[in-house]
């Protein structure tokens, strides 16, 4: 299996990352296209033994498992540029925030070149099949959180094949997708909480006398082993604590001070403003409201196409293409 | 102490021994004609009367006709009740001091040398049979007085031994916390007339709200955090209605209020 990236940023780098150290891919069966070079992700992924490419067609060609890694804004540009060449056979996965799988479905349908080839195929079979991801960063180092909602022409097998890779790097499960934004809210955005919240504890440690390496190598241990205590207990989360907090003692002494901040509705409103900006973003990305420099980097992908590619370190040139080019965009 | 020739005085009968009399009759544990109660004025006596008991302005004879013998005076006045008492306390009494921020020290310096003294904090439902009492014992108190005191009260409410220290907290946590959840069902009440419910039904539907959540919470054992994740529906009605709670610090604000009751109760035990 051969999977490919739209998209060389920090979701393609943790993921490539994930898959490859759990031995799941190796990393020449991966590829990853990106107009922008610089990246520092880039580099990354070169270094890793990744098939990095500007060409986003060839990414398309060379996948049996698509990931949409771009920013929401730019997958409309994606899809009407590799929509033409994607197969039913391919997997596609949009990892976009805030992105509906029906959008992206109408976009596909309305794609000129892709219209023909949807006429000419009986319907459930022209389209490749779309799933809908909202994972995190921490796939990376495996502990990622991952849910999926299959679009409606997807099979079980082929959610059950997203399943099985991105178990590879953490805890994945399927969901209705009208949940999917809750997720982004909680578990996509939550990294960011707690690295928010580890910077703090590591402040409070240094404050009171630690060297800093020492309060945040302290501090993400204790999170990190408060988190597993919880995945493997049967114990609600407020009996833990309870655990924790011996009658009159330094604990509880803490907690009342984290209470007294409002510490756990400052919570609730990060998840549900992150939430909400979601469902914002899916509005926006509605309207079709592209910022320049997104139009801009599409078009030079289109240029880079018409020269001779910069850089293709793909061993594998069987194409995937069993049928004709079906009258789509040809450059 | 067999409790056939159990007779219980009250030395004092204010609202609080009043509440434990009436637990104990309603209970059939003591009947009317074994309570004895004292005061100075026949002011609180009448109500103790109609029940059946015996009334008295005579704090000795309280002692002198009975064997358990609840102190429930105002604390400023105990000290002097004590020594006027003093003389007429024996070894078969059982001496139990409802009195807030006496110490077992204090009670035990003031009455004979091995009286079996027992310190004692309810709050006013015991009225109700719905209390809660902790009690701690003197030096001079074995097993079988504390064994008593707990049968005897347990028809009032729930009923704990515990070391002295925990009955401050105790006064903070539910002595006072009885007017806690007062404030409480009112605010809820008045939320629901504010949505439009006539307020004598939003009042009692919020009190039976209070009674039944804290039945399921000492039936089933559960902790508290589990049950109140139980009724959160993803996206419902309540995790909405708790976020405003969270937003306004509730939680902060009742650990202040059992902290600053306590804290009183520790600095007028003091005085």
């Amino acid at each position: 299996m051969s999977v490919g990236f739209i998209g060389a940023g920090q979701l393609a780098f943790a993921l490539a990352r994930g898959f490859t150290a759990a031995g799941i891919l190796a990393a020449h069966k991966i590829t990853a296209s990106s107009p922008d070079t610089d990246l520092p992700t880039v580099s990354g992924l070169r270094k890793m033994g990744v098939n990095f490419t500007v060409s986003n067609k060839d990414t398309v060609k060379s996948s049996d498992v698509l990931f949409l890694a771009v920013k929401p804004p730019i997958i409309p540009f994606i899809l009407e540029e590799v929509g033409p060449d994607i197969e039913p056979r391919h997997i596609v996965v949009s990892c976009a925030a805030g992105v509906t799988i029906s959008s992206i479905e109408k976009s596909w349908v309305i794609s000129p070149g892709f219209l023909q080839t949807w006429c000419s195929v009986s319907a459930g079979a022209a389209f490749g099949t779309l799933i809908r991801c909202m994972t995190n960063t921490p796939v990376i180092v495996r502990e990622g959180a991952t849910v999926y909602a299959t679009g409606t022409h997807a099979d079980v097998e082929d959610g059950k094949l997203l399943e099985q890779l991105m178990a590879s790097v953490g805890f994945c499960t399927e969901v209705e997708e009208d949940l999917i934004d809750a997720v982004t809210g909680l578990s996509g955005s939550g990294p960011a909480y707690a690295f928010t919240a580890l910077d703090a504890l590591a402040d409070g440690g240094v404050k009171m006398g630690l060297p800093r390496r020492l309060a945040v190598r302290l501090g993400a241990q204790a999170l990190l082993g408060a988190a597993k205590m919880l995945l493997e207990s049967e114990q609600h989360p407020g009996q833990l604590k309870d655990n924790v907090c011996s009658p009159g003692g330094a604990t509880i002494h803490a907690l009342h001070f984290l209470e007294s901040g409002g510490f756990r509705s400052l919570l609730i409103n990060a998840v549900e403003a992150s939430c909400i900006r979601t469902r914002e973003l899916q509005h926006v990305a509605d309207q079709e409201t592209i910022s320049p420099a997104a139009i801009k980097k599409t078009l030079l992908d289109k240029v880079k196409l018409e020269s001779p590619s910069l850089s293709v370190a793909s061993t594998s040139k069987v194409s995937l293409f069993t049928n004709k080019s079906p009258g789509g965009k040809k450059n | 102490m067999e409790a056939a020739e159990l007779r219980v005085g009250f030395v004092g009968a204010g609202r609080m021994s009043g509440g434990l009399a009436r637990g104990l009759l309603r209970a059939g544990k003591v009947p009317a004609s074994s309570i004895m109660a004292s005061a100075p004025s026949d002011r609180n006596l009448g109500a103790w009367r109609e029940s059946g008991c015996r009334t008295t302005h005579c704090n000795l004879e309280v002692l002198q006709e009975s064997t358990l013998v609840f102190l429930a005076t105002k604390p400023h006045v105990l000290p002097g009740v004590l020594q006027e008492i003093r003389p007429a306390v024996g070894p078969h009494h059982v001496v139990v001091s409802l009195a807030a921020g006496v110490t077992l020290q204090t009670l035990q310096r003031l009455l004979p040398a091995g009286t079996k003294v027992l310190r004692l904090m309810p709050n006013l439902p015991c009225v109700v049979q719905a209390g809660a009492m902790v009690f701690a014992r003197g030096s001079g108190a074995g097993d079988g007085e504390a064994a008593l005191l707990k049968s005897l009260l347990s028809s009032c409410g729930l009923c704990e031994e515990v070391p002295e220290s925990y009955i401050n907290i105790h006064t903070g946590l539910s002595g006072s916390g009885v007017a806690y959840v007062y404030l409480f069902a009112e605010a809820m009440a008045e939320g629901a007339v504010k949505m439009g419910m006539p307020s004598g039904l939003a009042s009692r539907i919020a009190a039976q709200t209070l009674l039944g959540a804290a039945k399921m919470m000492l039936e089933t054992g559960e902790h508290p955090a589990k049950l109140r994740g139980d009724v959160c529906t993803p996206g419902g009605t309540t995790i909405h209605g708790l976020h405003q709670l969270e937003k306004g610090a509730l939680r902060a604000t009742v650990m202040n209020a059992v902290e600053a009751a306590t804290e009183r109760a520790l600095d007028m035990a003091k005085d």
